[in-house]
C-alpha cells in the first residue's frame, strides 16, 4: 500500500521543478516565448519519454535489470521502419516493423537472461551488439526516405500541443493504471522489490522478467520508428539516448534498485532534460559545455537528493520521510540477488 | 576413502571458483589457434605482439572496472573516462609536462571524490558514474574539440618498444593483473574492499570503515583508468575523447568473462586479464577471417553469449 501512495504522490515533482527552473531561465534570458519554447520541448520529449518508460519497467524489476540495448534498437528500427513504410506505402507499416525490431532484439536478450542466466546487462549488450551490426550493414547505400504523412502528423501542432505529446501522455496514463490496476503491474513491482520473496509468494516471475523486456524492447522500437520519420534515419540514431534513458528514470524518480516506479516523473525529468539543451543552445555554449553542465546538473541532483540506507541495499533517491519499518524490511534481501 | 576424499574437496571448490576464467581461457586458446592457422605468422613473437596490442588498453580498463565491481558498483563513465586521458595525453603532456601530470593526478583524485560522495551520499554507483561520463566528456572536448594532437615522445617510444625474445604487450598485461592482484587478492587493503562489497555490515561490526575501503577502490580504478589511457594514446598517437567509449560497456563484459559478478565481495584479476584478451582478439579474428567490419560486433556478441552459454554448462557439471 505504501508503494501506491508513493506512486502517485512524491517522488515526480523534482524532475517537473527542475524542468520549471531552465524554463524560467530561457524565459529571463529570451526575454519572449515561453509558451513557444514549451511547445518544442513537448514535440521533443515524447521520445525520450517512451524509450524511458520501457527502461523504467526494466530499472522497476529490481537491481541488476537495465536495458542497453535501447540505443542500438532506436537506431535498427529508425531504418527498418522506413524502408518498410517506404515498400509497402504506409506508415502504419513502418511504425508496426520497427516495434517487430524492436520485440526481436528483446527475444534474444531474454533468451540469454533466463535461460542462460546471463546477467541482463550484458544479455543486452550482446542484442545490442547484434542490432548494430544489422544496422551497419542496412545504413551502407540506404536510400529510402521517410514518410511525409507520418512527419507531417508528427509535426502537427493544434494550439500549440504537439499530438505526439498527447498521445505519448495517453501512453503515460497507460502505464500507469498498468502498475497500479493489473497483476502485471503488481507482480511487477513485487518481483522489483525481493525477488525471492516473490517467487515463494508464486509470482511467475520469470514470465514478468520477460514481459518486461520485451515491453522495453517494443517500446524502444516504436521511438526509433517515430524519431527515424521526425528527423532522418542514421546509424547513430539512438547513440544519446542510452544514457538519457537511464538518466530520466531516476531524476523522475523512479528508484534505481527496483521496485517503485514513477512514470509521470519520466516526464519531468525528460522535459528537463530537453529544456536544458535549449538553454544552452540559446546561451551558445559548445557541446563541450552542454556535457558538462548536464553531468555536472545530474550528479548535483544526485548528491544533493542522496540515497536510502546503504546496510539494507536500497538506495534512494528524493527520498523526504523515512520508509515505514515493513518497507525497508521487503527490501532487505535484495543485495543477494543479480 | 576419507583421506582421500578430504584434500580433493577444496580442489573441487576452487574449480568452481576459477571455472568461468577457464571457459574463457578455453575460447582464448581457440581463437588463438584459428588466427595460427590462418596466418602461420601470428605464433611468432612479432605476431603475437602485433595481435594482443590492441587489447591492452582494454584489459588494462577492464582491471578497473573489476576493482569497483569487487567493491559492488559499477562504473559506467570509464569509457569516456580513457578517451578524456587520451585527450590529455596528446595536449597538456606535451605543451608542459608538469602541467598535464598534475591534470593527470587530478582525475585520479576527481574519482576518489567521485566515491567518496557515491558512500557518503548513499547514491547508486551506477548512476553516479553515468552523470560523471557526461562530465569526463565535456571535459574531453573542452580541451581538445576534435581528434587529434601529439603524444609526448617517450610514451610514443613505449608504444613502439619491440623487445627481443617475448611479446612486449604481455608485459603491461601481466604487470598490471599482478599488481592489481597484491592489491585487491592479497593486501589487507583488498580484503576491506572484497567485505565492502559482499558484506558492509559486517565490515563495520568489524570496526573498520567503509568509507576508506569505497575511496581506495575508486582511486584505484581512476588511477587504472589513466593508466589504460596512456597506453591508448601511445598506440593511437593522438587524442580523441570518444576513441573507448566502447569500453563502459565492454569493460563490464571482459569482468564477467573473467569470473567476476555484479554483487562484489570477489576480485579475479587474472580472469580479468583472460577475458579481456579474449574480447579484444575477436576483432583481430574476425579481420584474419575477413568478416565485413559491419558485422564485427555481431559476432562479437555472440561470442560473450557463447562463452557465458559454456560457463552455464560448466557450472551445471561441477555442481
Amino acid at each position: 500500500m505504501n508503494n501506491l501512495r508513493a506512486l502517485g504522490t512524491r517522488p515526480w515533482i523534482w524532475g517537473f521543478a527542475a524542468a520549471a527552473l531552465v524554463w524560467l531561465a530561457i524565459l529571463a534570458i529570451s526575454g519572449q516565448g515561453g509558451g513557444q519554447t514549451v511547445s518544442l520541448a513537448l514535440s521533443l520529449a515524447p521520445y525520450l519519454v517512451i524509450v524511458g518508460l520501457g527502461q523504467m519497467l526494466v530499472i522497476t524489476a529490481g537491481p541488476g535489470n537495465i536495458d542497453v540495448s535501447v540505443a542500438p534498437i532506436i537506431s535498427l528500427a529508425g531504418f527498418v521502419s522506413v524502408a518498410t513504410a517506404a515498400a509497402t506505402g504506409s506508415a502504419t507499416a513502418g511504425i508496426v516493423a520497427g516495434i517487430g525490431v524492436g520485440l526481436a532484439v528483446a527475444v534474444v536478450s531474454t533468451v540469454a537472461i533466463l535461460g542462460l542466466s546471463v546477467p541482463p546487462i550484458i544479455a543486452t549488450l550482446a542484442a545490442g551488439l547484434v542490432a548494430s551490426s544489422v544496422t551497419l550493414s542496412l545504413a551502407d547505400g540506404f536510400a529510402a526516405v521517410p514518410d511525409p504523412g507520418l512527419r507531417h502528423l508528427l509535426n502537427l501542432r493544434p494550439a500549440g500541443v504537439p499530438l505526439l505529446a498527447v498521445a505519448v501522455a495517453a501512453v503515460t496514463a497507460l502505464v500507469v493504471a498498468l502498475l497500479r490496476r493489473t497483476v502485471y503491474g503488481r507482480s511487477l513491482i513485487a518481483v522489483g522489490q525481493n525477488r525471492r520473496a516473490a517467487e515463494r509468494a508464486g509470482v511467475p516471475v520469470a514470465r514478468i522478467i520477460a514481459t518486461t523486456y520485451l515491453a522495453s524492447g517494443a517500446l524502444a522500437g516504436l521511438t526509433g520508428s517515430l524519431l527515424a520519420a521526425y528527423i532522418a534515419p542514421s546509424a547513430d540514431l539512438g547513440t544519446r539516448y542510452l544514457l538519457d534513458s537511464v538518466a530520466v528514470v531516476v531524476i523522475g524518480g523512479t528508484l534505481i534498485s527496483g521496485g517503485r516506479a514513477v512514470p509521470v516523473g519520466v516526464w519531468g525529468a525528460a522535459l528537463f532534460f530537453i529544456l536544458l539543451d535549449g538553454l544552452v543552445n540559446l546561451v551558445g555554449w559548445s557541446t563541450a559545455a552542454q556535457n558538462l553542465l548536464k553531468g555536472g546538473l545530474v550528479l548535483l541532483v544526485l548528491f544533493l537528493a542522496g540515497g536510502g540506507d546503504r546496510a539494507t541495499g536500497t538506495p534512494s533517491l528524493f527520498r523526504r520521510r523515512p520508509r515505514p519499518a515493513a518497507a525497508t524490511l521487503t527490501t532487505t534481501g535484495e543485495n543477494t540477488h543479480g | 576413502m576419507a583421506e582421500l576424499l578430504a584434500p580433493a574437496l577444496p580442489t573441487r571448490a576452487r574449480m568452481r571458483r576459477t571455472a568461468p576464467a577457464a571457459v574463457s581461457a578455453v575460447a582464448l586458446v581457440a581463437m588463438i589457434a584459428v588466427c595460427a592457422s590462418l596466418q602461420s605468422d601470428v605464433l611468432t613473437v612479432a605476431g603475437l605482439s602485433l595481435v594482443l596490442s590492441a587489447t591492452v588498453p582494454l584489459v588494462i580498463a577492464a582491471q578497473a572496472q573489476m576493482t569497483l565491481m569487487s567493491v559492488g558498483d559499477i562504473d559506467l563513465g570509464i569509457g569516456t573516462f580513457v578517451g578524456l586521458v587520451t585527450v590529455v595525453a596528446a595536449t597538456s603532456l606535451v605543451s608542459s609536462p608538469v602541467t598535464g601530470v598534475l591534470i593527470l593526478l587530478g582525475l585520479v583524485a576527481a574519482y576518489a571524490v567521485l566515491g567518496t560522495l557515491v558512500h557518503l551520499r548513499r547514491v547508486p554507483s551506477l548512476i553516479a558514474t553515468l552523470g560523471a561520463s557526461f562530465v569526463w566528456l565535456g571535459l574531453g572536448l573542452f580541451i581538445l574539440p576534435t581528434p587529434g594532437g601529439t603524444t609526448p615522445e617517450w610514451l610514443a617510444a613505449f608504444g613502439t618498444w619491440q623487445p627481443a625474445g617475448f611479446p612486449a604487450p604481455l608485459l603491461p598485461i601481466l604487470l598490471v593483473a599482478a599488481l592489481v592482484y597484491l592489491l585487491t587478492a592479497r593486501s589487507a587493503l583488498g580484503v576491506r574492499m572484497r567485505a565492502l562489497g559482499s558484506n558492509p555490515v559486517a565490515l563495520e561490526r568489524a570496526g573498520l570503515r567503509p568509507l576508506a575501503a569505497r575511496a581506495i577502490a575508486y582511486a584505484a580504478a581512476g588511477a587504472l583508468g589513466v593508466l589504460s589511457g596512456l597506453v591508448l594514446a601511445s598506440q593511437t598517437g593522438g587524442g580523441d575523447v570518444s576513441s573507448a567509449s566502447s569500453y563502459t560497456l565492454m569493460t563490464v563484459a571482459a569482468v564477467i568473462l573473467g569470473g567476476g559478478s555484479f554483487q562484489g565481495g570477489g576480485a579475479v584479476p587474472w580472469g580479468v586479464a583472460i577475458g579481456g584478451v579474449t574480447l579484444g582478439l575477436v576483432s583481430v579474428v574476425l579481420s584474419l577471417l575477413d568478416v565485413p567490419t559491419t558485422m564485427q560486433s555481431a559476432v562479437q556478441g555472440l561470442i560473450v553469449l557463447a562463452v557465458l552459454a559454456g560457463r552455464v554448462v560448466v557450472g551445471k557439471v561441477l555442481r
